[in-house]
């Protein structure tokens, strides 16, 4: 024994003179880590170094006298290990958001499919909301394969989204983490993010986590304001197009304390005052509109793990569409032209919190948000008043349950409160959901390839009694080249029947519904399959995905069984969506990023006892996406093709002139170019290139209170080319 | 037509095999030894450098402490781009490519050359 002890004695000194240190570096990504290469790693105050390898691994050789290793990589916050030990390093980089996006060089991609995350996520960040014209929300989707964006009817200029081919309002809709949008907000409420306020945004599919809520049942769409710590110091934003549409928007960061406290104020303000009707039917184009909303946003970091944002956004709005010559103010009467006036105020506001503690492993957060919004329209000779107060609270724990976070634990409890005042025909209709619940997920990740995520909750709804939501992930990167993703789970959500449609009394019929708010109920399975691999030098990505969405309730819109009524009817039957997506990204040449994609979608409901295909959908969407900039990145250009498959168009039986049962396949086509200066940039683009439309949006145009009159049969683009030119100014603290 | 796609192949080569740096006709190199040691201040040096007169290429590096720029011959000058360099905060002193390249290979082989004390970052 001694003499054992003796030779280690004397072998020791020899390895801590060349010991050699291994290890691997991650980048943090989210929640989620992946192996970061090219990381400079050298002992400080030495000159000595190497760099991560591709797959993040690295060696170096250690001497007695180092024992502090520096990582640094541009991106990323630098990071200095004390090396005590023999064991191999596992160092985690966490991004360095102050300098992501406009300031790196280095080509930044605009969107990327993360392969970490155990739920299919696209990121849309700020470098893509560059790219597009981007005035809105609605409008940040135009070079994304999975959203498909359309308008309502030819009137409101209201916008919808699909997702997997399924209306928007079977998306969970968040900004910064919480439900928003939704309720009165569902028609125009995608309008009411300014695109320059958003930071990224980021498009989920299939089921969300339980964490956020029952509602996701096709995804999760997330939007993400702009944060007052971020080194922004003032951003201007002018943007005006030839159809007379001028916007402001401006965002300002101070900081009050350091990086402790900081507030960021917003303003928005756009105005379209130019009457315009191309396809002289009569009606506009597009609704006169003027929109004004300013916003301030505080937040506290102690910068020991203590959080706490606040945030504040009062909005108001009006539009005002139909005939020609319709006037503000004007009584809705047959003797005056045909008119839809709608005025929306709203407030928002939210507050949250997050603390974490016990080195790391536990973290608490607290999420709210509250808003009240106030509607007044009136469509032709139909008025709709309606107000709505909403509150939600989450609390979430989440724990690592072992030392090396193998098994994390989310538990928590939510509370929602939604009151509902609506008045139409002359009915009065009230609600108050509150929907107490408890929800609790387990991640379990042996090693960086595997997640499995499994996640339940309880909801208890004063309306539809309790509900239980279980929903599965489970990712596993089984070979160096491929990622799979596999989901599945139930999600539910309150249809509030006339909220969510009341574009339709841009037609003739009257609306007739059962129930004023109906529960939906669906299960959603979804497989991705994710290629990575290098070609000349640069990353390619393939992925394909399929989702299935296979409704238990859901409520029916039926503009085609009855000539008298649209009606607004339960499910009755089967319901089903199905969407296959193929998509592919690459640069072929140096900084020309190109997105190929192609997605079939399969969306059929029962009707009128007839399972037929979803009225004004596409079958199919393609999309072709070519963002190329300088070397030094002075110029940008981007172009973007997409292909809208064909569809079915609605008609109830005797309908007189309808014209066409079906639609053909389209291609609309946008491209802008942007000039960057030191302090500037400027950007000139066109919407709609070929100056595609639907030709008669308007059915029934000359006789919009006759019987035959139907502004809602809307398939494609109503509005022609629209030519923009825009103005930033951006100004950085340093 | 396979004309047609052997010559589209060849000039997609053509761009994709260009080398980065190649300097063009036309243009002048001038190289800078600096202190700026922290990737932050490399992205704020670069940002700024490259809206410069006639830049027409660039590299700043935190590592290796050093700037190359290229740039239109008659648009700017060395004396100028060292101005806009220390109105950032930073040293600009001139050297030869020569020494440029001898540093940058050298920062390549050894890894790191780091003057320890001269750190900016923000902790």
């Amino acid at each position: 024994m001694k003499q054992y002890l003796l030779f280690i004695l004397m072998i020791l000194p020899g390895l801590s003179f060349s010991d050699e240190i291994k290890g691997k570096v991650y980048a943090k990504e989210g929640s989620d880590t992946q192996p970061l290469p090219g990381v400079n790693i050298y002992w400080e105050g030495s000159t000595k170094g190497t760099t991560s390898a591709a797959d993040g691994s690295f060696s170096i050789s250690q001497k007695n006298e180092q024992h502090m290793l520096v990582f640094s990589f541009v991106g990323f916050e630098k990071k200095v290990v004390h090396v005590h030990e023999m064991a191999a390093l596992e160092v985690v980089l966490e991004p360095n958001l102050e300098i992501e996006e406009v300031k790196v060089v280095k080509k930044n991609r605009g969107t990327y499919l993360s392969t970490i995350n155990p739920i299919q996520v696209e990121n849309i960040s700020g470098a893509e909301l560059h790219k597009a014209a981007c005035c809105n929300l609605a409008e940040s989707f135009e070079t994304n394969p999975s959203v498909d964006m359309s308008y309502s009817d030819a009137i409101t200029g209201a916008r919808q989204i699909k997702l997997l081919g399924l209306d928007g309002t079977y998306s969970l809709m968040q900004i910064e983490n919480m439900p928003n949008l939704r309720g009165l907000a569902t028609t125009f409420g995608l309008t009411y993010i300014p695109g320059p306020w958003m930071e990224s945004i980021q498009v989920s599919k299939g089921a969300a986590s339980v964490v956020n809520g029952y509602d996701a049942i096709a995804g999760q769409i997330n939007a993400e304001l702009k944060k007052p710590d971020s080194d922004e110091k003032l951003f201007l934003n002018l943007f005006g197009n030839i159809d007379g549409r001028l916007e402001f928007n401006g965002n300002g960061n101070i900081k009050v304390k350091g990086d402790t406290l900081t507030t960021g104020i917003f303003v928005h303000g756009h105005d379209l005052s130019k009457r315009n009707d191309h396809n002289h039917d009569g009606f506009l184009d597009e609704p006169m509109s003027k929109m004004f909303q300013v916003g301030n946003r505080w937040k506290y970091n102690n910068q020991k793990g203590y959080m706490a944002q606040a945030y504040l956004n009062i909005l108001t709005e009006e539009r005002l569409g139909g005939q020609k010559d319709v006037e503000w103010n004007m009584e809705p009467s047959i003797s005056n032209p045909y008119g839809v006036n709608i005025k929306n105020d709203r407030i928002d506001a939210f507050f949250k919190s997050g603390y974490t503690f016990n080195r790391g492993k536990s973290a608490v957060a607290w999420l709210s948000n509250f808003s009240r919004h106030e509607t007044e329209s009136f469509y032709g000779l139909t008025h709709y008043d309606a107000d709505e107060t909403r509150f939600y609270a989450n609390a979430v724990l989440t724990q690592d349950l072992d030392e090396y976070a193998l098994h994390v634990l989310n538990a928590g409890a939510s509370f929602v409160y939604d009151d509902f005042n609506e008045a139409i025909y002359d009915q009065n209709i009230k609600r108050t959901e509150k929907v107490p619940g408890l929800f609790a997920e387990y991640t379990f990740k042996p090693n960086p390839n595997l997640t499995l995520m499994a996640g339940l909750r309880t909801d208890f709804h004063n309306l539809f009694g309790t509900f239980v939501t279980p929903r599965m992930h489970f990712r596993y990167h089984f070979a160096e080249h491929f990622t799979v993703r596999t989901s599945a789970g139930k999600g539910y959500r309150t249809a509030n029947v006339l909220s969510e449609n009341v574009y339709l009394l841009s037609g003739s019929r009257p609306l007739q519904w059962t129930e004023d708010a109906l529960q939906e109920e669906a299960w959603n399975y979804g497989f991705a399959f994710i290629q990575n691999y290098t070609l000349l030098g640069r990353e390619l990505t393939l992925n394909a995905e399929f989702f299935r969405t296979n409704f238990d309730t859901q409520l029916i819109v039926d503009r085609e069984t009855s000539a008298d009524f649209v009606k607004l009817m339960p499910l009755n039957g089967t319901s089903f969506a199905n969407s296959l997506q193929f998509d592919l990204r690459w640069q072929p040449i140096e900084r020309l990023d190109m997105l190929l994609a192609y997605r079939i979608n399969n969306i059929k409901q029962t009707i009128g006892g007839n399972l037929v295909d979803k009225p004004l959908s596409n079958d199919y969407k393609g999309l072709i996406n070519l963002n190329y900039t300088t070397r030094l990145k002075k110029w940008m250009f981007d172009y973007t093709a997409q292909f809208n498959g064909g569809g079915r168009i609605p008609t109830y039986p005797g309908e007189a002139n309808t014209g066409a049962l079906t639609f053909d396949p389209y291609i609309v086509m946008n491209a802008q170019v942007t000039k960057y200066f030191r302090y500037w940039s400027v950007y000139l683009g066109s919407e709609n290139l070929t100056d595609f439309t639907q030709h008669h949006p308007i059915q029934g145009a000359d006789d919009p209170f006759g019987p035959n009159f139907d502004a809602t049969k809307v398939w494609g683009p109503v509005m022609g080319r629209k030519i923009y030119l825009g103005l930033r100014f951006n100004l950085n603290y340093e | 037509m396979k004309k047609l796609v052997l010559m589209t192949v060849v000039l997609l080569i053509g761009i994709v095999s260009n080398p980065l740096y190649a300097q063009k006709e036309g243009n002048k190199v001038v190289c800078f030894k600096s202190n700026m040691d922290c990737s932050h201040c490399e992205k704020t040096l670069s940002e700024y450098l490259k809206f410069e007169k006639g830049v027409k290429n660039l590299k700043v590096d935190h590592v290796s402490n050093t700037i190359r720029v290229e740039y239109k011959d008659g648009k700017n000058t060395d004396e100028a781009l060292a101005k806009a360099v220390e109105k950032k905060g930073y040293k600009a002193e001139k050297i030869s490519t020569e020494a440029y390249d001898k540093i940058v290979a050298h920062v390549k082989e050894a890894g790191h050359e780091h003057e320890h004390e001269q750190h900016k970052e923000r902790e």
